[in-house]
């Protein structure tokens, strides 16, 4: 059941990604000011949205394991803070690219893009300290408080664009009150989001199952030391 | 414009295959590991 739906989810994003690249570069003009670079938001915005939901959606999901104790909670947010992680990564990477064009410079030490370096860091660390801890508990506890604060982290660097003065743009989206694109420019970063977060849903469930791999794993080496 | 968009897609790729080995690595030590219960003297 589970490959079906991995499958089916695959199918709809693949072919959503596709009719909406081609409406980007074929059915959209050049911006204005910014030229043909502009398309870059197509990937940036979404990916920086699906990071910052996934980060969030991680800390209640590891709030979730400091509550219950239930340690599929942990397995949960460790596979939603992973793909977080992933689509950081290419916010970053998409968002340098496009400074380089139009600031000159690769990257700008501003509120929002070091608040969300340090947001990066954070998860970085948060996947690398739960390789050093080897007992799941004392794991999943360390794991949430990092997440918690990296959270925390998270939501200040969403809101910094409003808080302070950036060399980063203001909010563009009419959904956060921005407004700065013309008529037909916004949706396809919709589009684009829904396609993403198909694929990160894909990614998870793949994760999920590695994490049941891990756990089963780990259970048998009782055993086997046990007997 | 095509750099970013490289760039997007080629993280997402690597993570694709990094998690594709993983996954390879984590059956194979599963495999390991059940015989190792099944035949404790082997």
């Amino acid at each position: 059941m589970r490959e079906k739906i991995i499958i089916a989810l695959a199918i709809f994003a693949a072919g959503l990604l596709a009719w909406n690249m081609n409406t980007v570069f074929t059915g959209l003009p050049d911006e204005l000011n910014q030229g043909a670079i502009y398309r870059i938001i197509y990937f940036h915005v979404p990916a920086n949205i699906l990071g910052m939901l996934g980060f969030g959606l991680g800390m209640f999901l590891s709030i979730g394991y400091l509550v219950t104790k239930d340690l599929r909670y942990d397995a949960l947010a460790a596979s939603v803070t992973e793909v977080a992680l992933v689509y950081a990564s290419i916010g970053l990477a998409t968002g340098s690219i496009w400074a380089r064009i139009i600031w000159g410079v690769w990257w700008a030490w501003d509120v929002r893009l070091t608040s969300w370096l340090v947001c990066w860091l954070i998860f970085g660390g948060y996947l690398m300290l739960r390789r050093a801890v080897d007992e799941p508990n004392q794991r999943a506890r360390f794991a949430a408080v990092v997440s918690v604060l990296g959270s925390v982290n998270a939501y200040i660097s969403y809101k910094s664009i409003e808080w302070w003065n950036t060399q980063h743009p203001q909010p563009v989206l009419s959904i956060r009150n921005g407004g700065g694109m013309a008529a037909g420019m916004e949706s396809p970063i919709y589009w684009n989001l829904l396609a993403l977060a198909c694929f990160s849903v894909i990614l998870v469930m793949v994760r999920m199952r590695q994490e049941s791999f891990a756990r089963e794993i780990d259970t048998l080496r009782r055993m086997a030391h046990a007997q | 414009m095509l750099l970013g968009l490289g760039a997007a897609w080629l993280i997402m790729f690597i993570y694709v295959i990094l998690i594709t080995l993983r996954e390879r690595k984590l059956r194979k030590e599963l495999d390991r590991v059940r015989r190792m219960v099944e035949h404790p003297n082997k």
